[in-house]
């Protein structure tokens, strides 16, 4: 009995190990805090931010596996949908660009002046997506 | 005698028209005792034609051959790039707005529909909901509260990494982009500076 437990404990600890880790590098590939620090110019704080993801992460861990039920006001989503969204659009922003899609594109169709305006079509796309998504595609 | 020193450093990068006659003052910056710079800038490196095609190179041993057939006795230093690339531009591009209005809807309903994918392959409606229960202890199918927030924080997210407010900057450094751009350029422009160039190719077959 007491070796199972122990075996069982063993192999969440190691996949708790992998996922986590696999987390880390996936931000660190992507960039997004470095970004985030060179925008606002506080290069110091970074320990501070690896503490945010570690602890955030482990509080979504805890949330999808605990089920806790608060009994809070909805608005607090609010801010909630604000901080997901930007988290999201920052890695869908990062992810196309390790991938080298958009100067590819830009230099394939000769268009390398417009770049702004070709950004902002994929911008508004990714909002008109998401919302058409949530409040008429998937009832459907 | 003492000699004179002629110093040449080659541009980077630059354009001209087809049928143009390109002379050493366009594609390097040259510093020469004064009576022989006017000389020196008219010299004739190379005429622009259709078999060219997009690109030229002009690698800096040519240009030191020009300029030794018609000045003995120089000394020649080179600083910095060892060839110019010359892009041939052959008329006006991006003229068609229908064109670029068929990348724009391209890229828009193609980054609409892989956000979509994306949200259905991470199971993100099921998470949002039961986020919603967790928070207010309410079943909503549709947490629209969360989902309206969510959809415009992506688009910003996406404005913030790449630094730009439609055409205004948060802040002078280039975005990531840009960066980006000028990467990939710099890559391509490397390739041909060897690859195009027939100083520094030499083939089996053609000796």
């Amino acid at each position: 009995m007491s070796i199972k437990t122990i075996v069982v404990i063993f192999i969440g600890i190691s996949s708790g190990l992998a996922v986590g880790c696999g987390f880390v590098a996936f931000l660190a590939v992507l960039g997004i805090i470095p970004r985030l620090t060179q925008l606002s110019k506080t290069m110091k704080m970074i320990h501070w931010y690896e503490w945010a993801v570690v602890i955030g992460a482990i509080t979504g861990v805890l949330a999808s596996l605990r089920d806790p039920v608060l009994g809070l006001t909805p608005y607090i989503l609010i801010p909630l949908g604000i901080t997901d969204g930007i988290f999201v659009g920052m890695l869908a922003a990062a992810l196309t660009e390790v991938l080298n899609v958009l100067p590819i594109l830009m230099k394939r169709v000769g268009m390398d002046g417009k770049l702004i305006t070709l950004l902002m079509a994929i911008v508004l796309g990714k909002i008109f997506g998401s919302i058409f998504q949530w409040v008429y595609f998937i009832h459907h | 005698m003492l000699e004179k020193t002629i110093y040449i450093r080659m541009h980077h990068r630059v354009q001209a028209r087809n049928h143009e006659k390109i002379r050493l003052e366009d594609i390097a910056q040259i510093i020469a005792p004064e009576e022989l710079l006017p000389k020196l800038k008219e010299l004739n490196i190379h005429q622009v034609s259709e078999k060219d095609k997009n690109i030229v190179i002009i690698d800096v041993m040519v240009v030191i051959g020009v300029i030794t057939e018609v000045i003995k006795n120089v000394d020649i230093q080179t600083v910095g790039p060892a060839q110019t690339i010359i892009e041939v531009i052959y008329k006006k591009k991006g003229g068609s707005i229908s064109f670029f209005l068929l990348i724009w809807f391209l890229l828009f309903f193609g980054s609409a529909m892989a956000i979509m994918n994306f949200h259905d392959d991470v199971s993100m409606q099921s998470v949002q909901e039961k986020l919603y229960t967790i928070i207010t202890g309410v079943r909503d199918q549709k947490p629209l509260l969360f989902q309206i927030p969510y959809s415009l924080g992506l688009g910003f997210g996406m404005i913030l990494f790449f630094n730009h407010i439609f055409k205004k900057r948060i802040n002078e450094e280039p975005s990531p982009l840009e960066v980006e751009m000028f990467n990939y350029q710099m890559d391509l422009d490397n390739y041909v500076s060897i690859h195009e160039n027939k100083e520094s190719m030499k083939k089996l077959d053609e000796h």
